[in-house]
């Protein structure tokens, strides 16, 4: 500790930019590590408080995907011995049309069970009209709102509020008011309570449910009774307790958070970098002052403890202020990841607060000490071997001496050959990964003589550029391999990860442009909703028919998709008439016959799934698919494979005349128009609103869904840009630390330039070329490596969570825009300690040793 | 050609320290002039001062009749390059270029063609008798070399004024007369205005005018 007071402070004080760039380092991995797991529990809490609220009592929940059930299933689970209660309920979203409220999530339910399962603790109204149901009933334009909405809105008992129903837009009437909290608070008050009966009525579901909630016999366990259920329904149904719904919401977030901590990791490792950048560099600059140390008796654990003791507050600083940090970016993220709940509910989920969990506390602190510590291990085991006499002559200590070079090229050999082979047997994930790690590993290891070797392939171009500021820039970093190989690492290692992910996120984007391309051709799409990835929202089975009889349509193929539970996970099934779909699409199959499978699947005698289901569920071309319906288990052989990008967790196709059967519903949410030649898509979507007036129909128009798709398909490359800007900002603190560092080494030379007549800006140009040589070298290993990790990145997407083999497709664009944008901070990060270059005394300079 | 009227320097540490106290001079051009006195009289900060590497606490410094006082950072580079050459103890030669370049490096600051500044550093390394070594890098050079480089850059611009601060400080006995017949051979080719800070006597003696400093002040002139 006296050490610590006596040598590492005054260090510090003298240092204290440097060290404030290697506190940066950790405050930017511990703060993404915060922030992200931060943001993702608190968006997963309120996501569970929001859906117990809704639930109320209710133990266990039944559905069948997004499809719904018919009534009957009601009575068959009222039979149940085991069940005290089941209410029906239907979930819709409905636009209000009121600006800036977005959309309400309509609870149907029905009054006459529900309040023993759901405390509605209304705000005002008539109670009587609730603890009579009958008098709720007989009104069916009657709806409940939470008080916040009501607020925001000035709304009263008895005001009138307009909804999107399937029949237009209709005016409904506030019978009740829910008082903030339970039931009132979900989704931030964007919720209404309306009778189950009069739901199915306004939102087209026939005589169909979305759900029961079941409340269970007193005494009788939660799993007995599911046990029975399932027994009693079959397979077509989901029954789980309502906190399951939490689970599917996480399987959907894991690709994003994937995503965060591979990005965290990064940061954290990169953080590393320029930990062990700082601490290399000191050691070298304090060789003097170690050897007084060992010369008056100081042991060798000794000058390693000072060393680590300097690691361990840096990394306590910077776990600290990371902490801070994160709990600051908690929120924004939170407010991104809270988004996909409207993928589920159509609302946005409102976040209740952003709490830092304690345990995340520790973690981010224990992980950022231990980073430091890690990164700080063989600067300060340098430290510790200095003989006492050489350190007090003076030299070069930079260089890399022959035999380092020698044992680094042996290692990274090593460690290729390793990783081939993991590639090699890489069937095993474990396998897959470790050979990763060895991919990483040669790649830092060849990082300091790559970059040497570009260096010197550059300093003729830059000698020939600028004779005297070129020279000296590559020569500055020729000589001096130690100082540069850390940052150059560290931006290799960041543009690499860029280059991986926006490469899966080029891949991805060719992938669906060409699937859209091949698959997406009717010339108008009509729906029940506007919002396209909404599946409750139906047309009648008679609509196609209807459209067919449209002038200047060809051709409607109706369409019936929605999610339904796959072995536990939500997974799209779409039912199509698929006899129409053969005749308008040629997609080339991925595995199987195009015209046989087209055939058998028309016949229902099979079903052709996306290559991501067959990747993420482990099924192959001739497997039997048992899907569950709620007329029993559907067993299909797959008699195709092909390429759909309609769900991110796989995609099965059908007959529609099976899912009638099997599903006992004729309904469809989606009509593929294909017009007539010659006919003028406006004029035909015109005919078809005017044939549908007063029903709740949407007609779009080709070039509207691309549209749609593409916009969703580049929140993939949101992700990509987040990670360039974290790339860009260890540019910055990589080549800041760097060039702070080189220009103390330098001082006396840069002070001789000036001496023999160097110009201030001459001096600043030297910095400047200085500056953009590493970020130029960094670009080069970057982007060189990069291709290597694009290849493990599409590898990661595929084994993870895509299932899909997506081409290799090198990001040029993106490649391109990095390299600018990197030599462009490289500039900008060279711009003060260019400055700190041209001030102070030339005196001091002249005479600096 | 140099003027010094009221000179002062003083130092604000943690404790003032004067190193020039009110100094008047004045050199002639092509004058050879040793300035000499014990350690912390004020040589260097004299010589400092002179070559526009440092300003004045206090009075006014001409040369060749322009005040420094009133030139900007850059305008005082300027007039080191076109003017002055310097000589220092340690060489002060960049390491990583070599011979030829570090003699050119002062013409590539002034923006000379590449094939003019290539004739002078040839020519000046002939000069010193180093036209054999012109790729070699300091390293590989002995100390007597260097410093003949370092004499060679100074000359890159045959500066009307050449400052050498302890020339022979770092060398043996018999390099250092080697490095000071240079100096005296140039100064006598050229014409330079020559001001020589030294502890030798020898070198003292073989100039004709020697200043004395003794704390900050002229303590003495001599000229023979």
């Amino acid at each position: 500790m006296i050490l610590l007071r006596l040598l590492s402070w005054p260090y510090l004080r003298k240092h204290v930019l440097r060290w404030s760039l290697t506190v940066a380092g950790i405050v930017m991995g511990v703060g993404l590590l915060v922030a992200m797991h931060s943001a993702n529990q608190a968006v997963l809490a309120s996501f569970g408080t929001t859906v117990g609220r809704i639930a109320g009592a209710a133990e266990l929940q039944i559905s069948a995907g997004d499809f719904g059930f018919d009534e009957e299933v009601l009575e068959r689970v009222q039979a149940a011995p085991e069940v005290r209660v089941a209410v029906p309920v239907v979930e819709a979203v409905a636009d209000t049309g009121i600006k800036g409220q977005g959309n309400l999530l309509i609870l149907g339910v029905d009054m006459t069970g529900d309040r023993s399962l759901r405390d509605y603790d209304l705000e005002s109204g008539d109670q009587a009209i609730i603890d009579d149901p009958l008098v709720f009933l007989a009104q069916p334009d009657s709806l409940m709102v939470a008080k916040e909405f009501a607020e925001r809105n000035h709304l009263e008992i008895d005001s009138r509020i307009p909804l999107q129903t399937a029949h237009g837009t209709k005016y409904f009437t506030i019978r009740g008011i829910m008082r903030s909290g339970g039931l009132g608070k979900a989704f931030g008050g964007n919720l209404a309570v309306m009778d189950v009966y009069a739901a199915q009525k306004v939102f087209g579901r026939g005589r169909r449910f979305d759900r029961i909630d079941v409340g269970v016999k007193e005494g009788v366990p939660v799993e007995q009774c599911r046990a029975a259920l399932a027994r009693a329904l079959g397979p077509g149904f989901d029954i789980a307790p309502p906190s399951a719904s939490r689970e599917h919401f996480e399987a959907m977030l894991s690709a994003y958070s994937m995503s965060m901590n591979v990005s965290s990791m990064f940061a954290l490792i990169i953080g590393m970098f320029i930990i062990y950048n700082s601490f290399a560099i000191a050691v070298t600059q304090r060789r003097p002052e170690i050897g007084i140390l060992r010369a008056l008796g100081a042991t060798r654990a000794q000058v390693r403890m000072l060393f680590l003791g300097e690691a361990a507050v840096a990394g306590t600083i910077g776990s600290l202020l990371g902490i801070g940090a994160g709990a600051l970016m908690a929120r924004g993220i939170a407010m991104y990841v809270g988004g996909f709940t409207s993928q589920i509910y159509g609302v946005k989920q409102a976040l209740d607060e952003v709490a830092i969990d304690p345990r995340i506390i520790v973690a981010g602190l224990l992980l950022g000490i231990a980073t430091s510590l890690l990164a700080a291990w063989i600067p300060a085991r340098s430290a510790a071997r200095v003989d006492p006499v050489q350190a007090l002559q003076k030299g070069k200590y930079q260089v890399l001496s022959a035999g380092e070079g020698s044992l680094r090229r042996r290692a990274a050999a090593l460690a290729a050959i390793l990783s081939a082979v993991c590639l090699w047997l890489g069937r095993s994930n474990l396998v897959f990964y470790a050979g990763y790690a060895l991919a990483v590993l040669t790649a830092l290891l060849l990082a300091p003589m790559v970059a040497l070797w570009v260096t010197r392939m550059i300093r003729p171009a830059l000698r020939w550029l600028r004779p005297v500021e070129g020279a000296l820039a590559a020569d500055s970093l020729i000589q001096s391999p130690r100082r540069t190989s850390a940052t150059v690492s560290a931006l290799m290692l960041s543009i690499a990860m860029v280059v991986g992910f926006g490469g899966v996120s080029a891949s991805i984007y060719l992938s669906v442009t060409e699937w859209i391309e091949k698959t997406l051709n009717p010339d108008l799409y009509v729906e029940a909703s506007e919002w396209l990835a909404s599946y409750s929202w139906t047309l009648p089975g008679t609509a196609g028919a209807d459209i067919e009889r449209v002038e200047g349509v060809e051709q409607a193929q109706m369409v019936r998709s929605a999610r339904t539970l796959y072995h536990g996970v939500p997974v799209m099934v779409v039912a199509i008439e698929v006899a129409k779909l053969a005749q308008k699409v040629h997609s080339r199959p991925i595995a199987g016959d195009s015209r046989e499978m087209y055939k058998l699947t028309a016949a229902g005698q099979g079903a052709m799934i996306s290559d991501s289901f067959a990747g993420l569920r482990g099924v192959g071309l001739g497997d039997t698919l048992e899907l569950g319906t709620p007329s029993g288990m559907l067993r299909l052989p797959v008699v195709g494979i092909r390429r759909d990008f309609s769900d991110q967790q796989g995609t099965v196709l059908i007959d529609r005349s099976v899912y009638q059967r099997w599903w006992k519903d004729d309904r469809t949410n989606i009509i593929r128009v294909y017009l007539k030649p010659g006919a003028d898509p406006a004029v035909v979507k015109a005919r078809i609103l005017e044939r549908f007036a007063g029903q709740r129909v949407f007609v779009l128009f080709n070039k509207e869904v691309r549209q749609y798709i593409l916009r969703v398909t580049d929140q993939w490359f949101a992700m990509t840009y987040t990670q360039a800007g974290i790339a860009i900002l260890i540019a910055v603190l990589g080549i800041v630390n760097t060039l702070t560092v080189s220009i103390t080494d330098r001082r006396r030379e840069l002070g001789v330039l000036q001496a023999v007549g160097g110009l201030r800006r001459q001096i600043r140009h030297t910095v400047w070329i200085e500056a953009v040589t590493i970020g130029l070298v960094g670009v080069v290993l970057g982007l060189a490596f990069g291709a290597l990790n694009l290849y493990y990145t599409l590898e990661m997407t595929r084994r993870t969570f895509a299932g899909i083999a997506l081409d290799y497709t090198y990001p040029g664009p993106l490649a391109g825009l990095l390299a600018l944008l990197v030599l462009g901070a490289a500039l900008v990060a060279s711009l003060g300690p260019a400055e700190q270059a041209v001030r102070g005394s030339l005196v001091e300079a002249l005479e600096y040793e | 050609m140099i003027e010094l009227a009221g000179v002062s320097k003083v130092f604000d540490g943690k404790r003032k320290v004067v190193a020039l106290e009110n100094l008047d001079l004045v050199i002639g051009r092509g004058e050879m002039v040793a300035i000499v006195g014990p350690s912390g009289s004020g040589k260097s900060t004299l010589l400092n001062l002179i070559g526009g590497l440092d300003r004045p606490s206090q009075g006014e410094i001409r040369i060749d009749g322009s005040a420094l006082g009133g030139l900007s950072d850059d305008e005082l580079t300027r007039l080191r390059r076109d003017k002055i050459g310097f000589v220092f103890q340690f060489f002060n030669l960049l390491p990583t270029l070599s011979c030829l370049e570090n003699v050119a490096l002062p013409l590539h600051l002034r923006g000379w063609p590449r094939k003019k500044i290539d004739e002078r550093a040839r020519a000046l390394l002939d000069l010193v008798q180093l036209g054999n070594r012109l790729d070699h890098t300091p390293e590989e050079l002995s100390g007597g070399e260097r410093q003949r480089v370092a004499i060679a850059r100074a000359l890159s611009i045959y500066p009307p004024i050449l400052l050498a601060d302890e020339p022979t400080g770092n060398l043996d006995t018999r390099t250092g007369a080697e490095i000071l017949k240079l100096v005296h051979d140039v100064h006598d080719r050229l014409g330079a205005t020559v001001l020589i800070v030294t502890h030798d006597a020898t070198v003292a003696h073989s100039c004709p005018r020697t200043l004395t400093l003794c704390d900050g002040h002229i303590a003495g002139d001599e000229r023979r």
